[in-house]
C-alpha cells in the first residue's frame, strides 16, 4: 500500500492510470549556479518556460509543502531566497551568513532548514516571519538535508565528519551521529521514513541507513563522485559527477543494475513520486534529463540556464 | 574565537575587495579550436591518455593503465610542477575522455576538485577539439586571498586550454 500524500508531496497531482497510480509533478525548478538564475521546466513538454534572476550563485532548493514557494540557497551572497513559484518572482531574501548550501522544508511546520557548510550548524528559518529562529549544531560541513515524511526527524549529511546527524525536530536535539562512507553529500529518505541513502563523494558509494536503528546497514558502489540519490520503483538512482552516469541499484538487494550514460556532471536528482520518472540536473551540459525508471533509459531533455545544480527537492 | 576575529578584522582592513568575497562555487571553462585534419588523425594524438606531451607546459608524462578507466598519469611540468591525474571515462568511438586531477599544489594550478573532458568531433574533413573543465578555486573557505580567487582560477585554466589547443593545432597541422 502506498501513501501518496507522503511520496512526492501533496502538491503534485495524483494521477490514476490502470493498475498503478502515482504523484505527477508538473514542473522542475533548477538552480543554475553560474547563471545566477532559476529555470522552470514544464515536465509535460520538457521545455524550459521561464528563467528568473536569483543572484548569489544559487545551489540548494526546497519547496513549501503546497509547492507554491521555492526556497533557494545562495552560497555566494550567503542568503536564503524565497521564490513565489506560481508567479515566478523573488518575494523575500534573508542574509544568513556562513556558507548556506543544503536545504529542506518541513512537511507541515512553516520551517525550512539550511545547512551552514562553514559553521557546522543548521539554521532553522520560520517561513512566516522569514527569520532564523534556532541553530542546531551538527558535524563538520553539513551539506545535504532531508526530513522524514512524518516530520519528526531531520537528517544532515555532515560531509567532513563522514557521518549523518539525526535530529529531533521538535526539541532541536541531535539524537545521533551515524558513521557512513567518506564525504557524504546528498541525502534522501524513503517514502516510508525507514531508510536514508547518502551519496559519498570520496568513497564512490552510497550508504544505506536504518533510521530507527540509527546505523548503516548497507553499501552500494557507484561511479566516480556520487552527488545525490533518488528513489523510484524499488530502485535507487545516483548521479555520478565525474563518471557522467546515473548508477541504478535494487533497493531490496542493493545490487547494481545499470550505469546509465547521462551527461557531463549530473548533480541534483529527484523522482516524481515513488513510481514516476527521475529527473537529473546536468551541470556541465546545461540541461534537465528525464529518465524512465522502468526501462532505465533517457527519455527527454530540456535546455536550462548555465550550470544547473538543483541540490534538493526541485519538483512541484 | 577572539584571535580569529582579530585576524578577520586585520584582513578586512587590508583588502578592499573583501566586500565581494564569498564561499566557493564550481567554475566552468570551455574552449575549443578547429583543426584542419580529420577526426581520426586528431584523436590519434589527443586520445592517448598516457601521452599529453602535446601540451607545451608538460615535460614528461608517466602513467599506468593505458586508456582504461581508473588509469593514472603523472605530468612533470617544465617548471618542475607535478600534476597527478586519473581517467574517469574513455570512449574511443565518440572520441572523448574525461579525467580528474587527483593531486596538484595550488601553486602549480590554483584549483581544487578539477575534472575535465576532451572531445574531438568531425567537422567535414576538419575537426573541432573541445576542452571543458570544472573546478573550484584554490581556496575552499570563505574570503579567499587574492591569489586563490575564482578569477585567478578561471584565468589559469582558460590560459592553459587556449595555449594547449593552439599548440595542438600547430602540432597536427604542422605535420609533426
Amino acid at each position: 500500500m502506498r501513501n501518496f500524500a507522503r511520496c512526492c508531496a501533496a502538491f503534485c497531482v495524483l494521477a490514476l492510470s490502470g493498475a498503478g497510480s502515482a504523484a505527477r509533478c508538473s514542473e522542475a525548478l533548477t538552480t543554475n549556479q553560474p547563471a545566477d538564475s532559476l529555470s522552470f521546466v514544464d515536465l509535460a513538454t520538457m521545455k524550459a518556460v521561464a528563467e528568473i534572476k536569483i543572484g548569489g550563485k544559487p545551489a540548494g532548493i526546497a519547496l513549501s509543502p503546497d509547492g507554491a514557494k521555492a526556497y533557494v540557497t545562495a552560497p555566494d551572497s550567503k542568503e536564503l531566497v524565497e521564490v513565489d513559484a506560481v508567479s515566478r518572482t523573488v518575494t523575500r531574501r534573508l542574509t544568513l551568513g556562513g556558507g548556506p548550501l543544503g536545504i529542506a522544508a518541513h512537511p507541515t511546520r512553516p520551517e525550512v532548514y539550511v545547512a551552514d557548510w562553514y559553521a557546522h550548524k543548521i539554521f532553522v528559518v520560520d517561513t512566516k516571519t522569514f527569520a532564523v529562529i534556532a541553530d542546531i549544531p551538527v558535524g563538520q560541513s553539513p551539506s545535504g538535508l532531508a526530513v522524514t515524511p512524518d516530520g519528526r526527524l531531520l537528517l544532515s549529511a555532515d560531509r567532513d565528519s563522514d557521518a549523518v546527524s539525526i535530529i529531533d525536530i521538535a526539541s532541536r536535539a541531535r539524537l545521533a551521529s551515524v558513521a557512513v562512507g567518506k564525504r557524504p553529500f546528498g541525502i534522501t529518505v524513503d517514502s516510508d521514513g525507514l531508510r536514508a541513502y547518502t551519496a559519498n563523494v570520496k568513497s564512490d558509494d552510497v550508504t544505506v541507513i536504518d533510521i530507527a536503528a540509527r546505523k548503516a546497514v548497507g553499501k552500494v558502489a557507484t561511479g566516480r563522485r556520487p552527488y545525490a540519490v533518488a528513489l523510484a520503483r524499488g530502485r535507487g538512482f545516483v548521479t555520478d559527477q565525474y563518471g557522467g552516469t546515473v548508477t541504478v541499484f535494487d533497493l531490496a538487494t542493493l545490487r547494481p543494475l545499470k550505469a546509465i550514460d547521462a551527461c557531463d556532471h549530473p548533480e541534483g536528482i529527484q523522482a516524481d513520486g515513488a513510481e514516476g520518472n527521475v529527473y537529473v540536473a546536468c551541470w556541465g551540459d546545461d540541461f534537465l534529463l528525464r529518465v524512465n525508471p522502468d526501462t532505465l533509459t533517457v527519455t527527454g531533455k530540456a535546455v536550462v540556464g548555465d550550470g544547473p545544480r538543483a541540490f534538493g527537492k526541485f519538483l512541484r | 574565537m577572539l584571535k580569529r576575529l582579530a585576524i578577520a578584522v586585520a584582513i578586512l582592513g587590508s583588502l578592499p575587495a573583501l566586500a565581494l568575497a564569498h564561499g566557493p562555487s564550481r567554475q566552468k571553462v570551455t574552449e575549443s579550436i578547429e583543426i584542419n585534419a580529420p577526426v581520426d588523425k586528431v584523436w590519434a594524438v589527443v586520445g592517448n591518455f598516457q601521452d599529453i606531451n602535446w601540451l607545451p607546459i608538460v615535460a614528461k608524462t608517466e602513467g599506468t593503465g593505458g586508456n582504461d578507466v581508473n588509469a593514472t598519469r603523472k605530468l612533470t611540468l617544465k617548471n618542475g610542477g607535478i600534476v597527478e591525474e586519473q581517467l574517469d571515462k574513455y570512449d574511443a568511438e565518440e572520441h572523448t575522455y574525461a579525467y580528474e586531477i587527483t593531486k596538484v599544489d595550488v601553486k602549480v594550478l590554483p584549483v581544487n576538485d578539477y575534472s575535465a573532458h576532451i572531445t574531438v568531433t568531425a567537422n567535414g574533413d576538419k575537426s573541432t577539439v573541445e576542452w571543458k573543465g570544472a573546478f573550484y578555486r584554490g581556496y575552499m573557505l570563505n574570503d579567499p586571498p587574492p591569489e586563490l580567487s575564482d578569477e585567478v582560477a578561471l584565468k589559469a585554466v582558460t590560459g592553459l586550454y587556449k595555449d594547449g589547443l593552439a599548440a595542438l593545432k600547430k602540432k597536427i597541422e604542422g605535420g609533426s
